[in-house]
């Protein structure tokens, strides 16, 4: 099966506060991109809490943008865009509220399925504040969605950029 | 001899809480599981809600367990409703919970629990020297996903059930197309008994009453009586007179015991010891290779039961998809009336209980949800006292990893809608 060039994956709990901000993040940017978020080669996903399940959706893909709210400490609302290296440091004690988190599984696809992971991957987390269960976003978190939605896209467009251009024009890239 | 275990952050397991273990001139006095409890929140949150709202919002209790939140739910509900399903209902439910403890068993038995068992830290160690035995647990995982995916919708908390069935049948020839997945998976499952079997577990033995949910024609998972080895059968209906919760100080979650006050057991090891004649022709071979004997009352050895209710689920569902038959209307149809009603099902963890409270109009006056690790925190602290003596007699470190092992074996999960759990050990004197 040929592997879509792009996954973009909203994780988080929206009963659970900040949690919710993954899965906003990327309502918003496919409400706002729909000729990107819609493209046949693009695929998205809203996962409450997939754990190892993760793997399986990065798979089938080429390269994969995981939305995600994490805490490490950093004033709530911070948007963190963390590359395949950087993501060690959110592994298990900065972990992101999923049980399973995020480096972890992708630490554990890297060692088993290296060939079938996406070449490149970025989290682009937003610092959570509160994850009280039954407790809307934060008014610092609410703030950065709209950022966090245009920084999505901006990765999207890096990402698809070899896929968007013209067929001529792909040879040299 | 420790005076003091000081674990900063306990892996490997589904929850959020604490560990309290206090030592104080050489002795334990003081044991504490506490564990922070959502489904408490979610029974004020389903107040005044409509009851066919019931199921999707249970199943976001958990990441894990969605379908045992969805299945306790929708009997419930269709108890007080006086509702009957069909029995392709029924089969397509009992193929559904199938699915869910497919994932969570394997999940268990080679990430969670089986990196002690083989002295790893992690399942990432155990990877590194053996990647195809957790290859293989990933796949069959991932074939239990790709069946709540075909049923559910979706696999992470899926969208299908409701009162009265499923909002539409699911494609035969999907579910079809993972019957050869399915018997791969069987092979595996059995190869795993063997494995389990062969894994070094530490020595406790304790006197249990085991709980689960029981039936004379199947090993249960969605439906039946309540067995109990200390009391006898009960309806699902007189759980609550015989099994009750209590408000501990110290923690906010609630604990549950026995009406004489006594804590009691729920999950694998419960059902294995009280229906393992009930378990289909794999799982019963697989059990007698295995040579068990019963009572099987040692904790650690509760990832042996899940191996074999790995094999019976795989079984399960293979059957189940073979007879698949939809036909006529996927839900019964439901006439709104007062009324409370009451269900247990199994959870991967153990029995799940959900009463509900229902006005004329079909809303939510009350909501009870007793979760299986809800019911074993208490007993979860007996067996930590019993092996205090054997923790006092480990050097710090392997006494720190022991009390883990414990708790680890219980398949601890609140919920994923939690995530840190912080272990804290601490000395009595300060």
């Amino acid at each position: 099966m040929p592997k879509a060039k792009l996954l973009v994956i909203g994780l988080g709990q929206d009963l659970r506060g900040d949690d919710a901000v993954g899965l906003e993040v990327v309502k918003r940017w496919q409400a706002e991109n729909p000729e990107i978020a819609e493209d046949p080669e693009v695929v998205v996903e809203l996962a409450p809490l997939p754990g190892l399940s993760l793997l399986s959706f990065l798979e089938c893909v080429e390269a994969a943008i995981l939305v995600d709210a994490v805490q490490s400490g950093a004033a709530p609302g911070t948007l963190h865009v963390l590359e395949r290296e950087d993501l060690a440091s959110f592994g298990s004690d900065a972990r992101s509220a999923h049980g399973w988190g995020v480096g972890e599984t992708l630490a554990l696809g890297e060692d088993l399925y290296r060939e079938k992971m996406p070449e490149q991957v970025y989290l682009l987390a937003i610092e959570a504040g509160s994850l009280e269960l039954g407790s809307p976003m934060s008014a610092a978190v609410q703030e950065v969605v709209a950022a966090a939605a245009r920084k999505l896209q901006d990765l999207a467009m890096q990402l698809l950029a070899p896929h968007l251009m013209p067929e001529t024009q792909r040879a040299s890239v | 001899m420790p005076e003091t275990i000081h674990v900063p952050a306990m892996a490997r397991v589904e929850g959020e809480g604490a560990l309290y273990i206090g030592v104080e001139d050489g002795s334990v006095k003081e044991i504490r599981v506490d564990i922070y409890e959502p489904p408490r929140f979610f029974e004020g949150f389903l107040r005044g809600r409509f009851l066919q709202d019931v199921p999707d919002i249970t199943a976001r209790i958990c990441g894990i367990c969605p379908v045992a939140y969805q299945m306790s739910a929708v009997r419930a509900l269709e108890a007080a409703l006086n509702v009957n399903v069909t029995p392709q209902v029924r089969a397509l439910r009992n193929l559904f919970y199938c699915g869910e403890w497919i994932e969570s068993h394997v999940l268990h038995i080679f990430m969670l629990q089986g990196p002690d068992l083989t002295g790893h830290e992690s399942a990432l160690s155990l990877a590194q020297v053996a990647p195809e035995l957790v290859k293989t647990a990933l796949h069959m995982k991932k074939i239990g996903n790709q069946l709540l995916r075909v049923i559910g919708g979706r696999s992470v908390h899926p969208v299908n059930a409701c009162v009265g069935g499923f909002y539409s049948w699911p494609d035969a020839g999907e579910l079809r197309a993972l019957v050869p997945e399915l018997e791969w998976g069987l092979e595996q499952a059995r190869a795993a008994v063997t494995w389990a079997k062969g894994l070094p577990y530490p020595q406790l033995e304790v006197d249990y009453e085991f709980v689960a949910v029981h039936r004379e024609d199947e090993y249960a998972i969605l439906d039946g009586n309540i067995l109990s080895s200390q009391r006898g059968l009960l309806d699902e209906a007189d759980f609550e007179t015989n099994y009750l919760e209590r408000h501990e100080r110290r923690s906010n979650a609630l604990h549950s015991y026995t009406a004489e006050g006594k804590p009691y057991l729920v999950g694998p090891l419960a059902r294995l010891n009280l229906n393992h004649e009930y378990l289909g022709e794999n799982a019963s071979l697989a059990l007698k290779e295995a040579g068990i004997q019963f009572p099987l009352s040692n904790p650690y050895k509760s990832l042996v039961a899940r191996a074999i209710e790995t094999v019976e689920v795989f079984e399960r569902a293979i059957h189940l998809i073979r007879q698949y038959a939809p036909g006529g209307p996927s839900a019964s149809e439901l006439t709104l009336k007062a009324g409370s009603g009451a269900a247990a099902s199994e959870a991967p963890r153990g029995l799940l209980y959900h009463r509900y409270n229902l006005d004329a109009n079909g809303l939510v006056e009350q909501a009870k949800i007793v979760p299986p690790t809800a019911q074993n925190l208490g007993r979860m602290e007996a067996d930590l006292w019993q092996l205090a003596p054997q923790l006092l007699a480990m050097p710090h470190e392997e006494a720190t990893l022991a009390a883990e092992h414990l708790l680890r074996a219980y398949d601890p999960c609140i919920s994923c809608a939690t995530h840190f759990l912080k272990l804290k050990v601490y000395d009595a004197k300060g």
